[in-house]
C-alpha cells in the first residue's frame, strides 16, 4: 500500500464560473490576474479556478464576483486544480461533477436574472416574493397512459 | 510492449467504497487501462431515457447512456468493466440490464462484478484478465484444430491436469490431486508423457492454467500462460464440438464456479464465484467421504436415489453436512443423501451465479465434477435442459491451453 | 456565520447563494478536500479508503451497501455540523458525489430529523421562478444571519 502524500495542504480552490453577455472567461481571466496579486489562478473553459491559503483566496474572489455581480457564481472546489486524478485526460472523460455543474449552468441564468430583481426589493417586496411558489403551477407533461385512456375513450 | 487494452468502466460506488485503486491496479497487472466513457448532459438524458430504465440513482443513468455510447459506437473501446456496489437492487438490476444489453448489440466482451469494500485487485485479476485476452488475442482464440505436439497444463485448486496432444487428438493424460503446486505439475507431466510415448523434448509448444499458472508457466518455459475462464470455454466448445454459435459453459471446482456464455469459441459474459464451499466441488468430496465411496462412485450412487426425501439445501459447507449427517441419522438410504448433496449443490450455483449470466443452450458442463452424474441430471432438471459432458471434461482447463498453445509452434 | 449544509451538496447554485449572501455552505467539496489534504494511505481518485465504509457504519448498517457508507463517511460529520440547511428537492443529474439515490435519500432524512432551519425547492425553469428561488434563499440565510447575532 503506498503512502499518501498531499500537495497543496492548507489551501482552498475555487471555481469561479461565468455566464454573462457581457464578460466572456477570457476576459474574466484577464481582469482577474490583474489583482491576483501572485495568488494561483488557472483559467477554464467555463471562468477560472483560484487557489491559495482562505486569507489569500477570500478577497480574491469577493474582488472577483465585483466584475458581475450577477453573473459570477463561485464554489468549492475539494481538488486543487489540475490534479490527475480527476484531470479528462486521464481519466478518459469528464469527471463526474462536470455534468452536474453543466446542468446548473443551464439554469443560471434564471438565478441571474432572480438575483437582479430581488437586489432592487425591499424586505417586503422579497418576503412576497420569496413566499410564491410559480413552480407549484408549472404545467406538467401530459401522462402518455392517460393520454393513451384518451385515445381509446375516443369513439369512432 | 503491445498496446494497452481499454476497458470502459461503467459503475456505481467504487470510489466511494475505497475499491477504485483495486480497480486501477487490477487492469494494470494485465497492461489494460481503466477509462469513463466521456458523454455530455444531453447524451445523458437522452441516452437515459431511450434506454427505458428509469432508476433514481444519477450515477446509474451515467451507466447507462455511457453504455449506450459504447454501443453506438460513439465511443471507443476494448471492453467493458461493470461494477456496483453489493446489495444494491438498483444497481443489480441496471448490471444486469446494461451486461445484456452489451453483450447482444456489440461485441464488446463484458464482465460484471458487485464489490465490496473488501475487493481487492487480487480478486479481480482473473476477470480483467480474461476480459484483455478476449480483446487482444482474438486471432489466438478463433483457432478451431490443435496442431504437432503441445501440452497444456491445469494448476487448479483441488487437482493438478496435464493433456498432451498431438495433430488434434488427445494422446496423453495425467491427473493428481494439487499438493505442492510444481511437485503435482511435474508428476503430471510425467504421467502424461509416459501415456503418450513421448519425450518432453518432444513437445513444441506449452500453455498452463488454473492457480497456479504463472509458477508452472514460468517453469515449464510456457508460451501461453492464460486465465481459465477463456481457456475453458474455448476447451467446452472445442471438446463439445459447438464451436460455432452460441453455448453457455459451467465449471464448478474445488473453490469456485464459473459461468461463461461463448459464442464462437469466444466468451462473452462470464461469472466467477466467490460463493460458499457448500456449493462447490469441495462438498460433494466431503459427501462422498462421509459416504464411505470415492468421489468417483458418488454420482452414480446418486442417480440411484431421490433428493427430495432428504431436505438439504445450503450454501455453507458446514450448515450442508449437519443436513447430510441428520439426513443418515434419520435412516435416509445412501443413494438419496448422495442426490440430495448433488441436487444442492447445483441448486446453490443456479440461485447463486447462473442468473448472472443468460443461459444459451447447449449447457456444457466441465470440470471434474461433470464427471459426478447425479450432479449434472440435477443442473439439467434446474435448467430444463439436457446437459452436454464432453469427453475428456475433467481435463478442459489442460485441452484448452494445448489448443490454444498449438498457436505458437509457428509464431501466431 | 451560519453552516448551512447544501443539498445537492455538489450544487453550484447553492454553494454560491449561500457565501454570497454572508455564510458558510457545507458540500461535498469540503469533505472532498479535507481527505485529498490528509496524508495517509494512497486511494485514487477522492482519498475515500476502504476504512471509510466503516467509518460509515455510525450512520448506515452493515447490509447497507459500501457505497452508501462511504458516502455516509464523506457527509455524516457535515450533517452533524450543520446548524441549516438547503434542499434542491430535485436533482436528478447530480452525479458523482451526489450519484446515489439512496445515500441522497438517507442524507435528506437526516437533514430533515435535524432540528434545524430548512429551506426546500426546486430548481427555477424560468425567469419568474429564478426571482422566488433568490428570494426564498436570501430571506431564509437572511433570517438566520439576525438569530445568529441576537
Amino acid at each position: 500500500m503506498a503512502e499518501y502524500i498531499p500537495n497543496y495542504q492548507g489551501t482552498v480552490t475555487k471555481y469561479v464560473f461565468v455566464e454573462s453577455p457581457l464578460l466572456t472567461p477570457k476576459d474574466l481571466a484577464v481582469k482577474a490576474y490583474e489583482i491576483s496579486a501572485g495568488v494561483m489562478i488557472k483559467e477554464t473553459c467555463f471562468g477560472l479556478q483560484v487557489t491559495g491559503t482562505p486569507e489569500e483566496v477570500e478577497p480574491l474572489i469577493e474582488a472577483i464576483r465585483e466584475f458581475d455581480p450577477t453573473h459570477i457564481f463561485i464554489k468549492d472546489r475539494g481538488f486543487p486544480p489540475g490534479d490527475e486524478r480527476r484531470c479528462r485526460a486521464n481519466l478518459g472523460g469528464a469527471r463526474p461533477g462536470y455534468l452536474g455543474h453543466e446542468f446548473e449552468m443551464q439554469r443560471v441564468r434564471y438565478i441571474s436574472h432572480g438575483l437582479g430583481r430581488v437586489a432592487g426589493m425591499d424586505d417586503t417586496e422579497m418576503h412576497a416574493a420569496a413566499a410564491r411558489r410559480p413552480e407549484e403551477e408549472r404545467a406538467r407533461p401530459l401522462d402518455p397512459r392517460r393520454l393513451k385512456k384518451l385515445i381509446e375513450a375516443e369513439e369512432p | 510492449m503491445t498496446e494497452k487494452v481499454r476497458i470502459a468502466q461503467l459503475s456505481c460506488g467504487p470510489e466511494y467504497s475505497g475499491v477504485q485503486k483495486e480497480i486501477y491496479d487490477a487492469a494494470a497487472m494485465v497492461d489494460a487501462e481503466v477509462f469513463f466513457p466521456d458523454i455530455a448532459l444531453a447524451d445523458v438524458q437522452q441516452g437515459f431515457s431511450e434506454f427505458g430504465l428509469d432508476v433514481r440513482s444519477p450515477d446509474l443513468k451515467l451507466a447507462i447512456a455511457r453504455a449506450k455510447a459504447l454501443v453506438e459506437g460513439r465511443i471507443d473501446a476494448d471492453a467493458v468493466f461493470i461494477a456496483t456496489c453489493f446489495r444494491c437492487a438498483e444497481a443489480a438490476i441496471v448490471r444486469n440490464e446494461l451486461r445484456r444489453y452489451i453483450h447482444e448489440n456489440s461485441t464488446l466482451p463484458v464482465v460484471s462484478y458487485s464489490f465490496t469494500e473488501r475487493t481487492t485487485s487480487g480478486t479481480l485479476l482473473t476477470r480483467m484478465e480474461a476480459l484483455t485476452t478476449i480483446a487482444r488475442r482474438r486471432a489466438l482464440l478463433a483457432r478451431e484444430e490443435q496442431e504437432g505436439i503441445t501440452m497444456g497444463i491445469d494448476s487448479g485448486s483441488s487437482t493438478t491436469k496435464a493433456v498432451i496432444m498431438k495433430d488434434n487428438e488427445i494422446v496423453g493424460t495425467g491427473w493428481l490431486p494439487t499438493t505442492e503446486v510444481l511437485k503435482s505439475a511435474d508428476g503430471v507431466v510425467e504421467l502424461a508423457l509416459q501415456e503418450a510415448g513421448l519425450r518432453f523434448e518432444d513437445i513444441e509448444a506449452i500453455g498452463t492454467t488454473g492457480y497456479g499458472r504463472y509458477l508452472i508457466g514460468k517453469k515449464y518455459n510456457a508460451q501461453l500462460v492464460q486465465e481459465e475462464l477463456t481457456v475453458n470455454s474455448k476447451g467446452a466448445v472445442y471438446l463439445a464440438d459447438r464451436q460455432h454459435g452460441s453455448a453457455t459453459v459451467i465449471d464448478i471446482g474445488g473453490m469456485d464456479n464459473k459461468a461463461i456464455t461463448v459464442q464462437d469459441g469466444i466468451p462473452g459474459t462470464f461469472t466467477m464465484g466467490g460463493i460458499c464451499a457448500g456449493a462447490s466441488g469441495r462438498f460433494l468430496e466431503m459427501t462422498a467421504k462421509r459416504l464411505g465411496v470415492d468421489i468417483t462412485e458418488l454420482g452414480p450412487l446418486a442417480m440411484k436415489g431421490m433428493e427430495d426425501t432428504v431436505p438439504m439445501n445450503s450454501y455453507c459447507i458446514v450448515f450442508g453436512t449437519q443436513s447430510l449427517v441428520n439426513a443418515l441419522a434419520e435412516g435416509s438410504s445412501r443413494e438419496d443423501v448422495a442426490a440430495a448433496a448433488c441436487h444442492s449443490v447445483a441448486e446453490q450455483v443456479f440461485e447463486q451465479q447462473l442468473q448472472e449470466v443468460d443461459i444459451k443452450e447447449p449447457v456444457i458442463m466441465v470440470g471434474g465434477t461433470s464427471l459426478i452424474q447425479g450432479l449434472v441430471r440435477a443442473m439439467g432438471e434446474l435448467l430444463q435442459t439436457e446437459i452436454v459432458v464432453p469427453p475428456y471434461s475433467q481435463y478442459i482447463g489442460s485441452v484448452g491451453s494445448a489448443l490454444l498453445a498449438s498457436g505458437f509452434i509457428r509464431g501466431e | 456565520m451560519v453552516k448551512v449544509f447544501i443539498y445537492p451538496a455538489t450544487s453550484l447554485i447553492l454553494s454560491d447563494m449561500v457565501a454570497r449572501f454572508g455564510h458558510e455552505p457545507l458540500g461535498s467539496a469540503i469533505g472532498i478536500r479535507e481527505r485529498i489534504q490528509t496524508p495517509g494511505i494512497e486511494s485514487p481518485p477522492l482519498q475515500i479508503t476502504p476504512e471509510e465504509p466503516k467509518k460509515g457504519l455510525k450512520w448506515a448498517a452493515v447490509e447497507v451497501p459500501s457505497g452508501v457508507r462511504g458516502r455516509m463517511a464523506v457527509y455524516g460529520p457535515l450533517i452533524e455540523e450543520a446548524e441549516a440547511a438547503i434542499i434542491i428537492r430535485d436533482p436528478d443529474y447530480a452525479f458523482g458525489c451526489m450519484g446515489c439515490a439512496r445515500t441522497n435519500e438517507l442524507i435528506q432524512f437526516h437533514l430533515r430529523h435535524k432540528e434545524i432551519p430548512l429551506l426546500d425547492l426546486a430548481y427555477p425553469t424560468s425567469d419568474e421562478e429564478g426571482v422566488g428561488f433568490v428570494a426564498a434563499i436570501k430571506e431564509f440565510l437572511t433570517g438566520l444571519k439576525t438569530e445568529g447575532s441576537a
